[in-house]
């Protein structure tokens, strides 16, 4: 469960308000119904100690002792009666219920009750034996004169017990309540949020292919309907933009290209003029250079657009990344050579992703390029892939010249150079690691870079991992000798195509 | 042998039709589309040079309407976009070449002449230029008769230079042709590659047979007629 979803934010939250209504409903009940058995109790032995008072010890005088005993015994009958009955004269017993047997509760052991105590007064007390009581003592004066002590009093363990009862109730029924709320209120949520949750699967797709796709529109006739509606001509909105971006490209790249294309022939013809002196044929040449450096320009700068725009139509299929690496490397090797750089070569095998076979390369190329440019004679560069994490990694490090820290996050956009003059020098388009990040992006993947000036710059490639199954790979590899899977149409493939494969299998 | 070149941008059919006229091909031209597709009719040509972005209608529109009548005459596009799906869509429309703007007239001339020569090129087992000699079977290279020793990229390079010896080839050439355009970003990869091959195949001897033209690329020649 998603801590922060809504939908558990919303459960949490009428979880908590009917927690804080149970807690406060459950002390007020328990402070109730305390306060109400423990007054009708005080009114019971109200009650009895002034029916005594009226019935039998009014009479008294009258009627004679003898009588007395004999009502009273009847009416509270010795170890029967609750309340217990304790009648007292100037520190003589006139008449006592005697212990209490159900529950037992020793009455004799308790002090009998003086005129100086509060007299028609509640209080608690205890027996020997540890049972909470209360009791209430009043005072009677009968017509002769004699002050008479009425005393009753019963067990309070039968309230406390109920008390305790209600109280455990209270403390297993609440906690329940709200399990069974917080499940119920989180499986109620999901119906209404579920239009939300195929919102955002189809969400997820849109985009990612092409545009053609749309929302589900949800036709509730609430806020979600028209949430779906708005996202829906948001997408729109983005399409057309898209749209407009590629046809601005193909555009663009039609206008910069027929130019160059003009430059480039009326250079071209030029030169083949006859006894051209040296400096015009210096100053043509290095336009024609130019030329070229335009031309990739714009070719690199349109590859960017088509792979940022989704518009590159590639060939996605399942690729081993480790002889992709190792034979790039291969054929780069005489780059790094020549700088006498060591360029070192660490796969782990069995690396396999989905992409297309030339851009993936493309990665390698670019990276290695950049670090043979960025470091000086007799330096070193490393190359690895693995897996870590369900990604297939590859690094790229160097002992180049490094960038500053502040620069780092700059890295990766269009013609940025650390050094101006040292790129002019070896005649890059600044766009090479612009390059590998729109196809990394463009393959679900990441590109990151770590760099510590003047030493060292490391630059990662992540790709989700493909896992393969034991048929897939050796289908996989059965595909994957043959040359011709890792080559586009190729301009010359008809007449060529013989020797090219010799060249293939030497490698 | 007569061309056809429907191309709409006026500065660069004067430039193709120029170069092309140097090489004494009849050059037609017309900026139209459906111009274009009148001329196919009437006159039997050997090629059609056909820009891919015309006014009134598409390129690819004329190429499918030059298929319907003409199966044959071989098709050479002119693009200004490289993305893959044109490059496949065209190869599926008939077309039997295509060379992306801006391009070296030696690229658009050496194509003009695969096409219209139509058959494979030198196919033989041994290229030979001058006292240079390479044997495609045993991949062995020999100067004046002493072998010399290259990595098999180098061998794919000189292969390249020879069968087309004599020809000015332009580093895309030889990149796509030797690596594949994975390499396109980094054009001094032929440079360096090159002079490996110059110092195996030129040192010790006097006539240096693989040049420079800068501003293009490299050739291969040799030195009996210079």
């Amino acid at each position: 469960m998603n801590r922060n979803s809504l939908r558990a934010r919303v459960t949490a939250f009428y979880v908590a308000m009917l927690a804080m209504a149970l807690i406060f409903f459950s002390i007020a009940v328990y402070i109730g119904v305390r306060a109400y058995l423990t007054k009708s109790l005080e009114r019971s032995l109200n009650t009895t100690a002034h029916s005594i008072e009226a019935d039998y010890l009014a009479p008294l005088e009258v009627k004679g002792p003898a009588w007395f005993q004999a009502e009273m015994s009847e009416s509270y009958p010795p170890g029967i009666s609750d309340p217990f009955v304790r009648i007292f004269e100037a520190g003589k017993v006139l008449y006592d219920s005697g212990d209490m047997r159900d529950p037992p509760v020793r009455i004799s052991d308790l002090p009998h009750p003086t005129t100086a105590e509060g007299l028609n007064d509640f209080h608690r007390t205890h027996s020997s034996t540890g049972q909470p009581l209360m009791v209430y003592t009043v005072a009677y004066t009968s017509p002769n004169g004699r002050l008479i002590l009425v005393e009753t009093g019963a067990s309070m363990e039968p309230l406390q017990h109920l008390l305790h009862s209600l109280f455990l109730i209270l403390l297993i029924a609440t906690p329940g309540i709200l399990f069974i709320a917080a499940v119920g209120g989180y499986m109620l949520m999901a119906r209404p949020l579920r239009p939300v949750v195929a919102l955002t699967e189809q969400a997820e797709h849109v985009g990612r292919k092409q545009m053609g796709e749309r929302l589900p529109i949800i036709p509730s006739g609430d806020e979600l309907e028209r949430l779906s509606l708005a996202l829906n001509r948001m997408i729109d909105r983005l399409e057309e933009a898209l749209a407009h971006n590629q046809r601005f490209s193909a555009d663009a790249s039609h206008e910069l290209r027929t130019p160059l294309t003009i430059i480039r022939g009326e250079l071209e013809a030029l030169l083949q003029m006859p006894a051209l002196p040296a400096q015009a044929m210096d100053g043509i040449s290095s336009a024609l250079e130019e030329g070229d450096r335009m031309s990739r320009i714009v070719h690199s700068l349109m590859t960017i657009s088509r792979l940022d725009a989704g518009g590159e139509r590639m060939e996605m299929v399942p690729v081993e990344l480790a002889s992709i690496v190792r034979v790039t490397l291969e054929h780069m090797s005489l780059l790094a050579e020549e700088k006498s750089i060591a360029l070192s070569c660490q796969t782990d095998e069995r690396i396999y992703v989905t992409g297309d076979v030339m851009r993936l390369k493309q990665i390698v190329v670019n990276l290695v390029d950049n670090a043979i440019k960025y470091t000086p004679t007799c330096g070193a560069i490393a190359v690895q892939l693995f897996a870590e994490r369900q990604r297939a990694v590859l690094i790229v490090s160097d002992t180049g010249i490094g960038i500053p820290a502040e620069a780092l996050p700059a890295v990766f956009e269009r013609f940025y150079r650390t050094d101006q003059a040292r790129s002019r020098v070896s005649g890059g388009t600044g766009l090479g690691l612009a390059i590998v990040k729109a196809i990394c992006g463009s393959h679900d993947g990441t590109l990151s870079i770590e760099s510590v000036e003047g030493k060292s710059t490391t630059l990662r490639v992540e790709l989700p991992l493909l896992q393969l199954s034991q048929r897939e790979i050796s289908d996989l590899h059965s595909i994957v000798v043959n040359p011709q899977t890792d080559r586009m149409p190729s301009r010359e493939q008809v007449c060529e195509k013989p020797a090219e494969d010799l060249i293939h299998r030497k490698v | 042998m007569r061309i056809l070149l429907i191309e709409d941008e006026q500065k660069v059919s004067t430039l193709v039709k120029r170069g092309l006229t140097a090489e004494r091909y009849a050059v037609d031209v017309t900026p139209d589309g459906f111009e274009g597709l009148e001329f196919a009719e009437v006159y039997p040509y050997d090629l059609i040079i056909l820009d891919l972005m015309l006014p009134r209608v598409t390129g690819s529109d004329v190429l499918q309407r030059i298929r319907r009548k003409n199966v044959f005459v071989p098709v050479l596009i002119l693009t200004a976009r490289d993305s893959i799906d044109d490059k496949v869509k065209l190869f599926e429309l008939g077309a039997d070449d295509y060379l992306t703007k801006p391009f070296a007239f030696a690229e658009l001339l050496m194509r003009v002449k695969a096409l219209l020569r139509r058959g494979p090129v030198n196919r033989s087992s041994t290229l030979r230029v001058d006292d240079l000699e390479l044997d495609r079977l045993t991949q062995q290279v020999k100067r004046g008769g002493k072998r010399v020793e290259l990595t098999a990229k180098e061998y794919a390079l000189l292969e390249y230079l020879m069968q087309n010896a004599e020809r000015v080839l332009s580093r895309n050439m030889i990149i796509e042709h030797v690596w594949d355009q994975s390499f396109d970003g980094i054009t001094n990869i032929v440079d360096v590659y090159v002079r490996h091959l110059r110092a195996k195949v030129d040192e010790g001897n006097t006539f240096k047979m693989i040049r420079t033209v800068r501003g293009t690329g490299y050739m291969i020649r040799g030195g009996s007629e210079a």
